[in-house]
């Protein structure tokens, strides 16, 4: 085995029987994120169980009989009748029996439909518990769903007595039919859902390379700082191996431990958002924006270099730290603000800030993975290459910077340009 | 061949001037002493010879490699046991050897050899298959110590070897030590400021005080010179404190 496979193993071995480490890293996000996903989407569930309505019936014409056997035929939809004397009676009827919503129809409805006026009906949400609400107001959509059924048909009737052959058109005068026009094909999918599963991405996207980049970072710095606190680093530099050496095992052995944690973000966030939009059944790849495999790997080689970059950051950073504590310190302190304009990506388009913004982003390693994603749907290989380009300088020159210090005594006494060297007199 | 040669060596920390010119030698096969008190500059040589620190001035060689242009080289050739130093503690005593062993030793076998060496020296026991976390202070200056010793190094550096440790513990590696110089005839370079210990240990010594060697020669030698009984009165004579009469237990 080479040396770097050596201490590269024993940084993993070091990090895997971490347990504070490995239940942040892994078991958080494969196993607590899923199960609130779980939770919000059994509140989902319920709240689409059975609707139980109430409905109380004032009026005498035959409208009234007419809405409520079309809400029995309703799926999901189970309706009783009460009879009651006014609405207090009704209202505490419902109550008791434990109904969520209750349906007033009124005396004049038949008449009011018959002489051409406005109907009206009330529905009644009771919060006999106070949870999230959730099952009054989807009953409330189902009722509404159903009464605008109703009205439509009559609106439908009626224009048909009034003389007119096509009472949709009069109804609906105009319609519109939406479609988008994707890297110049025509898609039959509305804008509205494009654009949602665009943001669906975007918004997932900086936050795995968010989570990715601090997680790793704090790992490296701690891998460095914990070396300082268990006094195992003077040791370290008197072996015989290279200081390169030693400083590419810790990024390789963190990068590993990154990348499975990463993964498990990935899953974990996919199974926690999954829980709520799994609606849209619409991909990328329907919308004709699928990634090549030239893309996917261009946008792997800069997912890649743009964590190398991090991990040599935070080790440089880490050596001006006496132990893990103020290593996480100076790592947040520093790596988060930079990684922070990376969610401005979420919300903005690259292409149109004005030039010195967009340089500005892009002069911030972290924006790089958010952007080439979207030059990877784009197809826009060119930019990703200038990427690559980019990152490879700004991560070579600060893995040349580490390394450099790591030859240096700077290593062991760079706590001193501090001003407060507190060590040798006992 | 010299094993160590060190020749006006400076070393300021900011303001701080811990060594102002010091030179020794040591032999090969030699166990050779730095003693002195508390900031002499003890480990900021051993630090320099090391490779870990770079000196202001002067040089330092280890078997003819300069420590500063012949770093990678000093370092194939050494292993330090740093005064206050720890092992990984999420490893065994058993992994953190063979860890250790795989980086000096080019094939598995050599390891293997190093670390049935290593498990010999350290004498953990079973406690060797526990991690490092729930070793005691002397269990872990054992484990370093076995570390250091079974690569067989050319020369081997210890810097404090004994520190914090029991007398039962301090005597048991200091005749690791001796045993090892003996039979593996393993240049040692160890600092103190026990000067029992030292008396014990090393064929010459050196006394350091305040960044300067004031004296050096063999301990036998050294107590005729100045007609003393013990290192620790000729360490007193020589830096001009007068004692009315000697004082036991450690020198400091
Ligand atoms: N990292 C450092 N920064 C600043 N000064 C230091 C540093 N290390 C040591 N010194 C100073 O250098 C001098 C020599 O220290 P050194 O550690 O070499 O002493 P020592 O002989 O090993 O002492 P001890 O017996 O206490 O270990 C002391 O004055 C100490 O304060
Ligand atoms: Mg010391």
């Amino acid at each position: 085995m080479s040396d770097f496979w050596v201490l590269a193993r024993k940084e993993i071995m070091n990090l895997v029987r971490d347990k504070k480490l490995l239940f942040g890293l892994i078991i958080v996000p494969l196993i607590l994120y899923p199960a609130m996903g779980k939770m919000i989407q059994v509140g989902f569930e319920q709240a689409q169980e059975e609707t139980h309505v109430a409905i109380v019936n004032f009026d005498e014409g035959r409208y009234g009989e007419l809405l409520i056997k079309a809400l029995n035929v309703t799926p999901n939809v189970t309706v009783t009748v009460i009879g009651a004397e006014s609405l207090q009676d009704a209202l505490e009827k419902a109550s008791r029996e434990e109904q969520n919503v209750l349906v007033i129809i009124p005396s004049n409805f038949t008449y009011a439909i018959e002489n051409n006026l406005r109907a009206e009906i009330e529905i009644y949400g009771i919060f006999n518990t106070i949870g999230t609400g959730m099952r009054e107001s989807v009953s409330e959509t189902r009722i509404r769903a159903v009464v605008d059924v109703l009205s439509e048909e009559l609106a439908k009737i009626k224009v048909k007595r009034a003389g007119f052959d096509n009472p949709e058109a009069v109804l609906e005068s105009v319609g519109a039919v939406s479609k988008s026009v994707i890297r110049g094909r025509i898609v039959d999918v509305p804008p509205s859902i494009v654009s949602s599963v665009l943001a669906s991405q975007s918004l997932s996207l900086p936050l795995i390379v968010f989570l990715m980049v601090t997680i790793t970072a704090q790992m490296s710095a701690g891998a460095v700082a914990a070396e300082k606190e268990n006094k195992t680093l003077e040791t370290l530099l008197t072996l015989p191996v290279k200081r390169r050496t030693i400083v590419a095992s810790k990024i390789a052995g963190t990068a590993v431990m990154g990348l499975v944690a990463a993964l498990a973000y990935m899953i974990g966030l996919r199974n926690y958002l999954g829980n709520f939009q799994a609606d849209a059944g619409i991909s990328l790849e329907d919308l004709g924006l699928g990634i090549t495999p030239e893309g996917m790997l261009l946008f792997a080689v800069i997912v890649f270099l743009t964590i190398v970059f991090a991990l040599a950051l935070a080790m440089l950073l880490a050596v001006y730290a006496e132990d893990v504590q103020s290593a996480n310190t100076v790592v947040s302190s520093v790596i988060l603000p930079l990684a922070f304009p990376a969610f401005l990506l979420m919300f903005v388009d690259l292409s149109q800030l004005p030039a010195f913004a967009r340089y500005g982003l892009l002069a911030i390693p972290f924006t790089h993975p958010i952007a080439a994603y979207r030059y990877a749907v784009t197809g826009e290989y060119q930019m990703m290459l200038l990427s690559i380009a980019y990152l490879a300088l700004v991560g070579g020159a600060t893995l040349y910077l580490t390394a450099r210090i790591f030859s240096s005594e700077k290593v062991l006494t760079a706590k001193i340009s501090w001003g407060k060297g507190k060590k040798g007199v006992l | 061949m010299k094993a160590v040669l060190v020749e006006n060596l400076e070393k300021d920390y900011g303001k701080v001037k811990a060594l102002k010119g010091i030179s020794f030698e040591i032999k090969e096969g030699e166990i050779f002493g730095l003693i002195g008190p508390n900031g002499a500059g003890k480990s900021t040589t051993l630090k320099i010879l090391t490779t870990l620190l770079q000196p202001t001035a002067g040089r330092a060689e280890v078997f003819g490699h300069d420590v500063v242009k012949d770093a990678g080289e000093v370092r194939r050739i050494i292993s330090y046991l740093p005064e206050e130093a720890g092992a990984y503690k999420n490893l065994t005593g058993l992994e953190y050897l063979r860890f250790m062993a795989r980086l000096y030793a080019k094939d598995e076998e050599r390891s293997e050899e190093m670390v049935e060496l290593g498990i010999r020296i350290a004498d953990l026991g079973e406690r060797l298959k526990d991690k490092v976390s729930t070793y005691s202070k002397g269990m872990t200056r054992k484990l370093l110590l076995a570390r250091a010793l079974m690569v067989r190094p050319k020369l081997a550096i210890l810097d404090e070897p004994a520190s914090g440790l029991d007398i039962i513990n301090a005597y048991t590696i200091r005749k690791t030590i001796k045993r090892f110089a003996r039979e593996e005839g393993v240049t040692f370079l160890v600092s103190s400021h026990n000067m029992l210990e030292v008396e014990f240990l090393c064929d010459r010594v050196a006394l350091i005080n305040e960044g300067r060697i004031v004296e050096s020669g063999a301990p036998g030698e050294l107590k005729d010179r100045y007609g003393a009984e013990n290192l620790e009165e000729v360490f007193m004579r020589v830096i001009g404190v007068e004692i009315p009469e000697p004082v036991g237990g450690e020198g400091s």
